[in-house]
């Protein structure tokens, strides 16, 4: 008897039981308010077609199942084709941010990891772009890439050339604003590789130098294996960054001419303000949150599974 | 001592608790003390470089002085796409929005469409002189703030219209003594002004909005896109397609200006490094090139189209902002008197002067230009009378339901027609036109 009232555990408060939950609570409820209600209605509203016309405001919406999807993929309608020219255009972005940057800011740290003069001020003069405001680092590029003022075609110039128009033309104007990317954000993955090349042991390289291994058989049987874990992670970034590219559009001719340069987040951006495209706007999201959302998973599944092989 | 300890925080909490509710309190004594002050939120976008802030606090200073018991708060609110989207999203989101806001004269349909805004009809029908009040306005900038029905439902505050600028010294140097006065002489002195180094005719049509400019040519050719019925839009007539056609001609055969047209900023900038002839750009830059010019600034009418042999193929649209005036029907019969109290100041002849000589947006009404200081810069400059006398040939802005809708649809064809990607004008302008009247049948 004595020992059970010993063993027997004091007698909690009611205050006391529900502590844990009173201290989640403005966590969970902010992210409920800010993350997973929001999600619910964004997936309902693609759902539902805003009343339109005149008198509109207060109607309800008409559930419509997949049709603004249906509209999206449709090259005919107003938004379809400009969705699909967008979407095309964002999986290129992507792909060259991605495909460029990351091996740009690779090389850039494999250069800037060795002993020289002026390390620091190189290391410096590489990463400050990623140390500008987006928006007035796309204003300045404005300013190259003018048509008739130009620094871009200033340098043209000088050797014969008449001059490209760079954010006037269809063909170029995306390049331009994947130029502008690829410069801002090198410097930035350049240091998230040179940590993770201070963290390999020299004496790997000794050994396989002692073995007869030459640089560039070190650099592909140890360097990227063993960045491997900074791979996956600076490219998975590098990918999102490029589904939330906006300022330099808006700098930089908001995506024209004809959408040739638009990026999906963006035209998001564009359609909010007119009710009637409500539908779309949530329709696109959803897209954009599966694209990035897949990519991104896939790449820690792989990732994940490799690991645990090992 | 182990209860203490644990009491602790909680008389903390306690002592916390009780000093914010004592904040709070003086808060709302606060605020129900400027409650007696009847609190006008004024918001106002800035489209140009000037110190719109600054200005717009002395203009609510004097009122305030004129006007005892009226607080204005003017609030700087972005661009005019910023300005509407932050209005659109405080008022979906159940918010107070303002009470009075500058905006684009074609923002009209989209805010009443959703019954945020009210007619100025209203005030003006209570008004001793309305009619006068109404008359002295130039028509040309009432009629994009107009509805079908002729209720007037924003008040022009800062407009603006494109003009003609060109560099008289290098027309002097090639023999011209005068501008072009139409579409023929244009090319013919845009050619002789054309070297390797200097485009003759800079038309800003790239850069996402080609729909402004595009429409002067519209309307030179005999035909705006828009008409008085907001349900109707004519993007595929003879007329809208020879416009395009000739404005993409400028950047291919006829060699005057880069292929697909100029940027917007680049414009003036390179017309003011003379690597640019003649310009097409708004009477909004009038004041920053007349000051940044190293030579004799000429400013004229757009050239007339193949309309008017006679002169009537003169045209520009107008453009720029208006006044509105917010109310879900919540207002008191007293705020909406001091409202539009505001909106008389703002709209007066000694603000439109004063506001116009500034910045270099046209005075919008008449008697401004007859009160100090627009008056005596009129005289002394001359190139700013052009614009308004330009207005009696100008037509209204492109507006219309799901006006945003429908310029990204007409904004997007223009460029594919004038980078090339669409060869066939008239094709591109077909299934846009389709596209547009798709959208508008909701409205019929």
């Amino acid at each position: 008897m004595a020992r059970d009232a010993l063993h027997r555990p004091p007698r909690k408060s009611l205050l006391s039981l529900l502590q844990p939950y009173i201290l989640v609570a403005p966590t969970l409820i902010l992210v409920l308010m800010f993350n997973v209600a929001p999600a619910f209605r964004t997936i309902n509203d693609s759902l539902h077609k805003p009343a339109r016309g005149l008198g509109a405001a207060g109607k309800p919406p008409e559930f419509v199942a997949l049709g603004n999807f249906q509209d999206l993929f449709d090259d005919e309608h107003y938004m379809g084709k400009r969705f699909l020219r967008t979407l095309r255009n964002t999986i290129v972005f992507a792909l060259a941010t991605v495909g460029i940057g990351v091996p740009l800011g690779l090389l850039t740290a494999l250069l800037l990891n060795r002993p020289q003069p002026l390390l620091g001020v190189w290391r410096f003069a590489v990463f400050y772009p990623s140390l500008l405001p987006l928006i007035g680092a796309a204003s300045i590029w404005s300013f190259i890439f003018s048509d008739s003022i130009g620094l871009a075609n200033a340098i043209l110039k000088t050797f014969g050339h008449p001059g490209l128009n760079w954010l006037g033309d269809r063909n170029l104007v995306l390049l331009s604003v994947i130029i502008i990317n690829i410069w801002k954000q090198a410097g930035y993955f350049m240091i998230f590789f040179l940590a993770g090349l201070q963290n390999i042991p020299r004496d790997i390289y000794e050994s396989a130098s002692l073995d007869g291994a030459g640089p560039a058989q070190q650099f592909a049987y140890l360097t990227l294996p063993l960045l491997r874990r900074t791979l996956l992670f600076v490219a998975v970034i590098s990918f999102t960054f490029a589904f939330q590219t906006v300022e330099q559009l808006q700098a930089l001719g908001e995506g024209g001419p004809a959408d040739s340069a638009n990026l999906l987040l963006y035209l998001i951006f564009q359609n909010i303000s007119e009710r009637r495209n409500w539908g779309y706007v949530n329709a696109m999201t959803i897209v954009l949150i599966g694209v990035v959302l897949s990519f991104t998973l896939s790449n820690f599944l792989l990732f994940e599974r490799d690991e645990t092989d090992r | 001592m182990s209860i203490d300890k644990e009491r602790e925080p909680d008389m903390r909490l306690r002592n916390t608790l009780f000093v914010l509710a004592l904040a709070l309190c003086a808060m709302t004594a606060g605020a129900i003390s400027a409650q007696s002050d009847i609190v006008i939120d004024f918001y106002f976008p800035s489209a140009t470089a000037n110190d719109a802030e600054g200005i717009f606090q002395r203009y609510a200073d004097q009122f305030q002085e004129e006007n005892p018991g009226i607080t204005i708060n003017p609030v700087f609110s972005g661009s005019y796409t910023d300005t509407r989207n932050t209005i659109l999203t405080e008022l979906q989101g159940g918010g107070a929005g303002p009470d009075v806001a500058v905006m684009l004269s074609i923002d009209l349909y989209s805010f009443a469409e959703e019954g945020y805004i009210v007619p100025a009809q209203t005030f003006i029908d209570a008004m001793d002189d309305g009619q006068a009040y109404v008359d002295d306005f130039f028509p040309a900038l009432m009629a994009n703030g107009m509805d079908e029905m002729g209720n007037v439902w924003s008040i022009p505050f800062q407009r603006s219209t494109p003009i003609l600028y060109y560099n008289a010294d290098l027309l002097a140097e090639a023999g011209y003594d005068s501008p072009p006065t139409n579409n023929a002489e244009l090319v013919e002195i845009a050619q002789a002004l054309t070297t390797d180094d200097r485009d003759g005719l800079l038309v800003p049509v790239a850069g996402g909005f080609p729909i402004w400019m595009y429409q002067s040519f519209a309307i030179a050719y005999g035909r705006n896109i828009v008409g008085d019925d907001p349900t109707e839009v004519y993007f595929n007539t003879p007329e809208a397609v020879e416009a395009v056609e000739f404005v993409r001609s400028l950047g291919t055969d006829l060699g005057v200006g880069p292929a697909g047209g100029a940027a917007w900023g680049d414009t003036p900038v390179a017309f003011l490094a003379e690597q640019a002839a003649m310009i097409y750009h708004t009477t909004g830059n009038l004041t920053r090139i007349l000051s940044g010019a190293d030579f004799e600034v000429g400013v004229w009418y757009l050239p007339s189209g193949p309309a008017g042999e006679d002169g009537a193929g003169y045209g520009a649209p107008t453009g720029g902002g208006n006044l509105y005036i917010f109310d879900d029907g919540s207002k008191s019969d007293a705020e909406l008197d001091a409202i539009w109290k505001w909106v008389m100041f703002l709209s007066s002849p000694e603000i439109q002067s004063d506001w116009g000589a500034t910045t270099g947006y046209i005075a919008s009404n008449a008697a401004a230009w007859e009160t100090e200081p627009l008056a005596s810069l009129a005289l002394e400059h001359p190139q700013y009378g052009v614009a308004r006398d330009q207005l009696q040939h100008a037509g209204k802005e492109f507006s219309s339901y799901a006006t945003i809708t429908i310029q990204g649809i007409i904004n997007g064809t223009l460029e594919s027609i004038l980078t090339g990607e669409a060869e066939d004008a008239q094709a591109a302008m077909d299934a846009a036109q389709a596209q547009i009247d798709g959208i508008l049948a909701d409205y019929r």
